[in-house]
């Protein structure tokens, strides 16, 4: 199939999914649902921030406060990432339309990016309404390094997005898919989001993107997104055709 | 032609074919048997759609892998389930795969046509009754005039008229060369274009062969 077959069969499949969506309603809004109270519980539990702006000498072994806000953010985008991907593939499995699904002559990888397409829109739009919720619960200073904030968190959703997808095809094999899901995506994930964690807080703490690059967390992020990526798009033919 | 040789699966304990052999020559096979008999698992397994425990299947001397493009391109499957999409219409379900199969847009207004589904069109599936569920489904597995048909029970909740409409669709489809496999309870709908018949029983293929040389009646 030429590159041009395949990219227009992958668009329509991406524009079904997303179609459907707009219809039924049924990730989207759980996703933000989950995403903003969480963030609303963590901004009532968590003690008062100081404002980035101010300079703040820390007591020894006091972690900075935008350290744990930085890694409350990405726990809240995790869990409701995992909550999107539980149904990546529910809209097939609904009305046996997973093997109208599977006779079509596309590329398997095909399927895969299509689906994590869908599955990172999703997450850019929770991420697009977490930001500036945790920005003003916690306080955050969005325009110190916005633009890098964006790439770093694009580049985390690469990874993230891959590694879901690639484990809820896994999951929708199984009964209990809400459940397998997380147990078999978290751990792939620790790294990723260690990287996310330490990434974001330096960014936010006013680091910027050359010194944040110097700690090597963004070599780890730039690798497991490569890695991962092309892992998943590979093992995801066996995964589906099991 | 499709050629089967010693098929089975077992789904653990459960045996659901076994030592399947048989050669299916082009035109329309009617594929008969009891509720379980196994007629929706040998449909599967010719799609491709499940692997077998031991066996093989060849279609026109390629064995059935689900990793070859061209194969899948060229089967028609509608299994029990409609295969679409709820929430989006009947139009918009064959026009997504019109456009995965590389079909036109007319060929979509045809299926339409042919199974009668123009008032129905724009009527998201979820919200169609069985019968027309049915009939949308019949419509995608043959959107891309494929080289093998598989029809898993067609007639299942169609009213006479509707179950006239699927046969004169496949009729319609019906060329030299192509074969199709319809699995059904309502043999006597088949009989009337079928060339041949398979009897299933308990997993085992107990009678194969043309309506006049295997001698059973539906």
């Amino acid at each position: 199939m030429s590159a041009a077959g395949f990219a227009g069969k992958t668009r329509a499949l991406i524009a079904k999914d997303l179609r459907v969506e707009l219809r039924g309603r049924d990730t989207l809004p759980p996703m933000v649902a989950f995403a903003f109270t969480v963030a609303l519980l963590l901004a009532f539990a968590a003690p008062a921030p100081p404002r980035l702006q101010e300079p703040v000498s820390l007591p020894v072994g006091t972690v900075p406060f935008i350290d744990v806000a930085a890694a409350f953010l990405w726990i809240t985008v995790l869990f409701a990432g995992l909550i999107g991907f539980a149904r990546t593939f529910e809209v097939e499995e609904a009305d046996g339309a997973i093997d109208s699904l599977l006779l079509v002559p596309l590329d398997r990888s095909g399927l895969f990016l299509a689906k994590a397409a869908a599955n990172a829109t999703f997450v850019v739009v929770v991420e697009a309404i977490l930001l500036p919720a945790f920005a003003l619960l916690f306080h955050f200073d969005l325009g110190l390094d916005w633009l890098n904030l964006i790439l770093v968190t694009l580049l985390v959703d690469i990874g993230f997005v891959a590694i879901g997808t690639l484990f809820a095809s896994v999951a929708a094999q199984t009964r209990s898919r809400e459940l397998i899901l997380p147990i078999l995506a978290l751990p792939a994930l620790v790294p990723l989001f260690i990287a996310a964690f330490e990434l974001t807080a330096d960014l936010l703490g006013g680091g910027g993107l050359q010194a944040v690059a110097s700690r090597g967390w963004f070599g780890i992020l730039l690798a497991f997104d490569v890695i991962f990526t092309v892992a998943a798009a590979l093992a995801f033919e066996f995964v589906i055709d099991a | 032609m499709i050629t089967i040789e010693g098929l089975r699966v077992a789904y653990g304990r459960t045996i659901a074919l076994d030592s399947v052999t048989a050669d299916i020559a082009p035109g329309v096979s009617g594929l008969f048997g009891p509720n379980g008999s196994g007629k929706s698992t040998l449909l599967r397994v010719l799609a491709g759609l499940l692997r077998p425990s031991t066996g093989t299947i060849r279609i026109a001397g390629e064995v059935v892998d689900m990793k070859s493009e061209q194969l899948r391109g060229r089967i028609g499957y509608a299994g029990h389930r409609s295969g679409l999409y709820g929430r989006l219409t009947v139009m918009e379900n064959l026009e997504l795969f019109a456009r995965l199969y590389g079909t036109g847009r007319g060929r979509v207004r045809d299926m339409i046509d042919q199974l009668d589904l123009r008032d129905r069109a724009r009527t998201p599936a979820v919200e169609l009754s069985a019968g027309y569920q049915r009939r949308a489904a019949v419509a995608r597995a043959l959107l891309h005039d494929p080289d093998l048909l598989l029809l898993d029970e067609p007639y299942a909740n169609l009213d006479d008229e509707a179950a006239e409409a699927v046969s004169q669709a496949v009729m319609t489809w019906r060329r030299a060369g192509a074969v199709a496999v319809i699995a059904t309870h309502g043999a006597k709908k088949v009989k009337r274009y079928a060339d041949s018949g398979l009897i299933l029983q308990r997993g085992r293929l107990i009678r194969h062969g043309t309506y006049e040389a295997s001698g059973f009646t539906p």
